[in-house]
């Protein structure tokens, strides 16, 4: 009987033999080593954890889950050694010159990070960052919840939609970053100081015309999507984006979600009350005009309403996504949401709790209707 | 030739970065399982083990580029390209090569 471990390389899981294990971890330890001070080596042990974990996927199949031990030998024997940069360091020292080219660090920036457990990856993201441990970032939420009635909820809420997920090697490195150090700031500033200086104008020239294509772009892609009632019209741009798009595109989703949410809310209100009351919010529609005639227009002023934000909204989902179309989350979390507010209602408020029943009682009497005539 | 091969580790070695900016030149982009699998047949034929390390350093030096790119399966991928200063290092490694073999062709004339 052999005893199997599961390991997470670069977030996904595997199950190795005991002594398949054992290789890989020793190989890892001394690839470490190998690598030494080398700047890139988070993102070089990221890099080879992939090429393994690809050729472990290699060696699986549907009726196969472990990797055992020779083929983990195979696998590292196909690896090859890792190679340190010992020599290169020596050649420099040598030579006697400093380095020209300043060591490359990765910025840090705070990302989620799926990891061990994370269920948003908002803590884990900022226990990286703040190099602590991830429990004391979760009781710091909790506490923090506790003490501001909900309101720092509201802003992990927030940071779920604006802070991107790490999900290449680049970004997990830059997520745990290289320490801070003040003349580090000091130098970097005066650096990005000098640079805008020279390039400012310039780029600003080329930044604005960029935003006026892309805006006239998208203004042709809406009124493409008007007129087509097309939902890929909002397409996003299939290129990576920046972790500044990526933000900004998260924000934005959230903005939108519950902008649309509030849209589909007020129509379910305008819609069920014109059908139970025969009023909206104490305007009632001319007697000579049929029910039937101001649910279309309700429902027509709706769909014209809340087309572009619903396309804006699809849009910032696909960028978030990095895919052509956001799949199915813009809906997701426009109905999530008017869930939410629909179960506070109904918790909270006599009235909405009535209004909701009404609405059920109207759905029902037309079901019954429906059958009673088919 | 295995004993050959054996003697001149160290000569492929030192041309490997040579050889490796002159696949990446010659494509528009090029990932690391092109790289690997190009190299194979050849006597530069190396492993990851080698490869991610000296591509971070030619990243770190400004010769090469990479850019994620997503693929059909798995995880994104980082395609390398040669960027301006690499061409130039390029140039340089060529020139220098064949003062090298030329070099040694008129010592033996």
């Amino acid at each position: 009987m052999e005893r199997v471990v599961t390991i997470n390389l670069n977030g996904n899981s595997y199950q190795l033999e005991e002594p398949a294990y054992d290789a890989l971890r020793s190989y890892m330890t001394r690839a470490e080593a190998a690598l030494g001070a080398n700047p890139d080596k988070a993102e070089i042990v990221r890099d080879l954890e992939q090429a393994i974990a690809d050729k472990c996927s290699a060696h699986l199949s549907p009726g196969k889950s472990v990797v055992s031990a020779s083929e983990m030998t195979r696998i590292l024997e196909e690896m090859g050694p890792v190679e340190g940069e010992a020599q290169a360091g020596a050649e420099q020292a040598q030579g006697g010159a400093a380095p020209q080219h300043e060591p490359w660090r990765p910025a840090r920036r705070l990302y989620r990070i799926y990891d061990n457990g994370a269920w948003t990856g908002v803590s884990a993201g900022m226990a990286a960052y703040a190099g602590i441990d991830v429990a004391w970032v979760r009781v710091f939420w909790i506490v923090s919840g506790l003490f501001t009635g909900g309101f720092t909820c509201l802003v992990y809420l927030v940071m779920i939609f604006a802070v991107p997920v790490a999900s290449t090697s680049e970004e997990l490195a830059a997520a745990h970053g290289a320490p801070f150090n003040a003349q580090e700031v000091i130098d970097r500033a005066r650096r990005e100081a000098g640079r805008f200086a020279e390039t400012s104008s310039a780029q600003w020239r080329n930044e604005e015309r960029r935003w006026r294509r892309s805006w006239r772009r998208s203004e042709r892609n809406w009124d493409a999507g008007w007129a087509a009632g097309a939902a890929q019209a909002a397409a996003a741009p299939a290129h990576p984006v920046g972790y500044v798009e990526r933000m900004f595109a998260g924000l934005f989703a959230f903005v939108f979600s519950i902008i649309t949410a509030a849209l589909l809310i007020a129509f379910l209100i305008a819609f069920f009350s014109i059908l139970s009351n025969g009023s909206v919010l104490g305007w009632t529609p001319p007697a000579d005009v049929p029910t039937w005639l101001v649910l279309v227009v309700i429902a027509i002023a709706y769909a014209a309403i809340s087309s572009p934000f619903s396309a804006l909204q699809r849009t910032s989902y696909a960028t978030l996504s990095g895919r052509r179309t956001g799949g199915a989350t813009d809906g997701l979390a426009t109905l999530a949401i008017v869930i939410i507010v629909g179960a506070f209602a109904w918790t909270y408020s006599e009235e909405a709790r009535a209004f909701i029943e009404q609405g059920y009682v109207v759905i029902r009497d037309f079901v019954t209707y429906w059958s009673s005539q088919g | 030739m295995p004993v050959a091969d054996e003697q001149f580790a160290g000569l492929r070695k030192g041309l490997l970065e040579f050889a490796i900016l002159t696949f990446v030149s010659g494509r528009t982009s090029a990932y690391v399982g092109d790289i690997l699998e190009a190299l194979a047949p050849t006597p530069f034929a190396t492993q990851e083990g080698t490869l991610y390390p000296l591509l971070s350093k030619l990243r770190r030096e400004e010769f090469v580029d990479y850019q994620w790119v997503e693929s059909g399966q798995g995880p994104p991928r980082k395609y390398y390209q040669l960027t301006d200063k690499g061409s130039g290092r390029l140039g340089e490694l060529g020139a220098y090569w064949r003062h090298l073999t030329s070099t040694v062709e008129s010592l033996g004339r």
